[in-house]
């Protein structure tokens, strides 16, 4: 198996990587965040739609779905802002509700976050919150570990990727997956 | 593709693209229907009042762990009719791999053919060209009296050296051939990058 500086992870076209130090800075963000505004419910998802992390009020919610349409719903935001010509970094979304708020945000080039705050918190305070965390979180997703530990290497993204038998692996996980 | 080293999950995303009413909703519907319920979510389905898809039909499969990493796959659906263009692009963003749905019926030629346009458009405008990604082709609907035969179809659209399946979606047929081959496409791909 070819031997692969931190570096080869910028090669996958969609790929974000997230090493054990940054999911838990994200995390913790996203933790701050909750306590912080106070929100009922924060989803972080790439901009493709796969949900990184939740904090808050998750019970009855199904998140996997909920992140696919976040990020729909954020990239038609882009699109329209694109079309208007007012597009900009960092976009935000706000839906106002009777009794919560729901504002989805772009945080950098590859996520989205999702809060959803009762309607008794100031919406100027929610902006300024919401803004500096997502700043926050671009960053901490745009910094790859200069040395990643040594348990992280031990079973790195290419040592499990690079593996012969991987296609074989997947061929039979998906025949598992079917019930004909 | 996404991979979440903390959770050890590895993200791939599918996209099913064509024309309108060439049985990409089918195919996840299929899929829906066929796995194991514990190993998949909701089909979730962005529809118009006509039950047209308006913006994309989600699916998420998951796989038993593989070397220790939960692979987790996301199948998307782009809406086929001409109107809903901006849409398509937006939902092939990010995409690890696309099965291409050609509706076999010989009047649907020239919708077929705008739609493989359409494509290779969208993806030119990520910078990606059709070889740089796993495509499969799948030709759907082959049960209909008018269905025009394969190599026709192939000459038709130009494909270069895009693995071809042949599909009844409707009646799964070749639904799980064409998911799994472009599961296996996008991991042999993602191997030689990293390669």
């Amino acid at each position: 198996m070819a031997n692969h500086s931190n570096q080869d992870y910028h090669r996958l076209r969609s790929g974000l990587t997230l090493y054990p130090a940054q999911y838990a800075a994200l995390d913790q963000t996203l933790a701050d965040l909750t306590q912080k505004l106070p929100a009922q419910l924060v989803v972080l998802t790439d901009v493709s739609g796969q949900l990184v992390a939740a904090r808050g009020e998750q019970e009855r919610i199904n998140l996997v779905a909920l992140g696919s349409l976040i990020s729909g719903d954020l990239a038609a935001s882009q699109e329209i802002a694109r079309l208007m010509g007012e597009y900009q970094d960092y976009q935000m979304v706000l839906r106002e509700g009777r009794t919560a708020h729901t504002f989805i945000v772009e945080a950098g080039h590859h996520l989205a976050l999702l809060v959803r705050l009762s309607q008794e918190v100031p919406l100027g305070w929610a902006r300024m919150v919401i803004r500096q965390g997502v700043h926050q979180l671009a960053e901490i997703a745009a910094t790859q570990p200069a040395q990643p530990l040594e348990s992280e290497l031990a079973g790195s993204v290419e040592a499990l990727l690079g593996e012969e038998a991987l296609p074989n692996l997947f061929s039979e996980a998906l025949d598992d997956l079917w019930t004909e | 593709m996404f991979i979440n080293w903390q959770l050890r999950e590895l993200n791939l995303k599918i996209v099913y693209y064509g024309a309108a009413l060439s049985g990409k909703t089918t195919n996840l519907e299929q899929i829906h229907a066929k796995v194991d319920p514990r190993r998949r979510g909701e089909l979730i389905s962005l529809k118009t009042h006509e039950d047209r898809t308006l913006y994309f039909d989600f699916l998420q499969l998951e796989l038993g762990k593989i070397s220790g990493l939960t692979p987790k796959i996301h199948l998307y659906t782009v809406p086929g009719q001409t109107y809903y263009e901006a849409s398509r692009k937006l939902v092939l963003r990010g995409a690890d791999g696309v099965v291409f749905v050609v509706d076999s019926a010989a009047n649907r030629t020239d919708d077929n053919l705008e739609s493989w346009a359409n494509l290779q458009t969208h993806l030119a405008s990520f910078d990606i060209l059709l070889t740089d990604i796993p495509i499969m082709v799948q030709f759907n609907k082959r049960d209909l009296p008018t269905a025009m035969p394969v190599p026709l179809l192939r000459h038709i659209l130009r494909l270069n050296g895009q693995p071809t399946f042949e599909a009844v979606a409707a009646q799964g047929r070749g639904v799980f051939d064409t998911l799994k081959a472009v599961v296996n496409g996008v991991v042999a791909r993602v191997q030689s990058e990293i390669a």
